[in-house]
């Protein structure tokens, strides 16, 4: 599972630790996530994060 | 104070700080600025564009007054922020029967930092237009021009686009056009630099369509307006673009004089081996202008001295704040001098989260420069002097 990089703010999405800040748990690849998926630091969207 | 005509019906009715020294309470602002807001009468219906800065919204409302403008029926606003937004809820108070007309985002935000009622919002989609009678207002969205809800408004009959704060500058003016190009784009870059270039790439895909509305006017929300849009879409292009310049930015502090001495040896090493060099002592540097030649330069070398045990703090404010900027700057160093121990230049290297930079071997010495210093600064210049060659700038 790759981890992927927000190019607003440089958050990064780690699968393997999840997000805790929307509870989301460890184990969910990037791309399983729901389109709507926004950003947890700048609510940017989905499509404005690239594969590390 | 005054409203002045751009065309037939069509009029800025902002408000002129001339006093404005610092934004954000963080960026000087040398020529003051100003809250630019527009009303465009229709054979229908009256629309405002954005409004002032709180602190102005008595001239706003005054303006409207001398007008005669007894009904506004849209307010579009481009972007949340309290220096445009900031007098919606005065406006409404005084146009009641006024529709707020912006997009999701950007009624959200309004709702949350102005406490507007959110049955006041009609939301528009990227493209929609709104018809005013015989002029129509069409609506680009365009998130992360500075915030997520940014958008443009563009008047088609009259071509005039309203972008908000992309392609605008801060300057307190009397004149309503620009009409000093070379200091429109100085004001212009340093504005973009400050404002703007973390969101260089988004930008990127806006320009294009900028062009393509082939607009007569470019009327944004801070700064006189531009009858040439081209002078400014072509400098957005560039700076936007990958291109970086032959120019090491080099931001220092010195405490008793060994960074000096380095920095000073780096600036005649840099300039003898033909590359351009902007050193910047930071106790006496107006941020703005250290943002704006972060705009295209390739290098950025941080002098430091070691301040107990990690860079002077005055060295990682700037090291934050031009990271946070996501400048498109390709080689970084730091050079710097210790007493006795410390990692300042470790700490500043982390720092450098935000940019995709190759660090070049950092020179941080013991005491005041000796020989052996002054040759390992001559080796960093020759490594510059390199890359840049590389790259094909040199």
């Amino acid at each position: 599972m790759d981890k992927y990089v927000c190019t607003i703010c440089g958050h990064v999405y780690d699968p393997e630790k999840g997000e805790p800040r929307l509870d989301l748990a460890p184990g969910k690849d990037f791309t399983d996530l729901p389109d709507d998926w926004q950003c947890p630091v700048c609510f940017a969207e989905k499509n404005k994060f690239v594969k590390v | 104070m005054v409203s002045r005509e751009l065309v037939q019906g069509v009029y800025w009715v902002g408000a002129l700080d001339f006093d404005r020294r610092l934004f954000d309470e963080l960026i000087p602002l040398p020529e003051g600025t100003s809250y630019n807001s527009y009303l465009i009468r229709g054979s229908e219906k009256t629309a405002l564009i954005d409004t002032v800065d709180p602190k102005k919204e008595e001239e706003l409302i005054v303006n409207l007054i001398k007008l005669g403008i007894e009904q506004i029926d849209y307010i579009i606003i481009n972007h949340a922020e309290q220096d445009h937004a900031g007098s919606l809820p005065m406006v409404l108070e005084m146009y009641p029967r006024a529709k707020v007309v912006t997009n999701e985002k950007c009624r959200d935000l309004l709702v949350a930092l102005l406490q507007i009622d959110p049955g006041s919002v009609m939301v528009v989609k990227d493209g929609d237009t709104l018809s005013l009678g015989d002029r129509t207002l069409k609506f680009l969205l365009t998130p992360w021009t500075h915030w997520p809800e940014t958008q443009l408004t563009f008047l088609v009959e009259d071509r005039i686009l309203f972008p908000c704060d992309l392609f605008g500058f801060h300057q307190a003016t009397s004149e309503l056009y620009i009409t000093d190009e070379a200091g429109a784009y100085r004001s212009a870059k340093r504005y973009y630099a400050e404002i703007m270039m973390p969101f260089r790439n988004s930008i990127k895909g806006y320009i294009q369509r900028v062009r393509d509305l082939n607009p007569a006017m470019i009327a944004p929300s801070h700064g006189p307006i531009n009858k040439n849009p081209k002078f400014m879409l072509d400098a957005y292009e560039d700076w936007v673009s990958d291109n970086v310049k032959n120019v090491v930015v080099l931001p220092y502090v010195s405490m008793h004089g060994s960074t000096q001495k380095l920095v000073d040896h780096l600036v005649g090493a840099l300039i003898e081996r033909g590359v351009m060099v902007q050193p910047f002592n930071l106790t006496q540097t107006d941020i703005g202008e250290l943002a704006f030649s972060l705009v295209d330069a390739a290098t950025v070398v941080i002098g430091t001295p070691t301040v107990l045990f990690g860079p002077h703090p005055q060295v990682v404010s700037a090291t934050y704040l031009a990271n946070a900027l996501k400048p498109k700057v390709r080689f970084a160093s730091v050079i710097g001098s210790f007493g006795w121990g410390g990692k300042a230049a470790e700490t500043l290297v982390k720092m450098l989260d935000h940019v995709k930079v190759e660090v070049l071997e950092p020179v941080v010495i013991k005491g005041l420069p000796d020989e052996a210093a002054i040759l390992a600064i001559n080796r960093l210049a020759d490594e510059i002097a390199k890359k840049h060659k590389e790259i094909g700038i040199l």
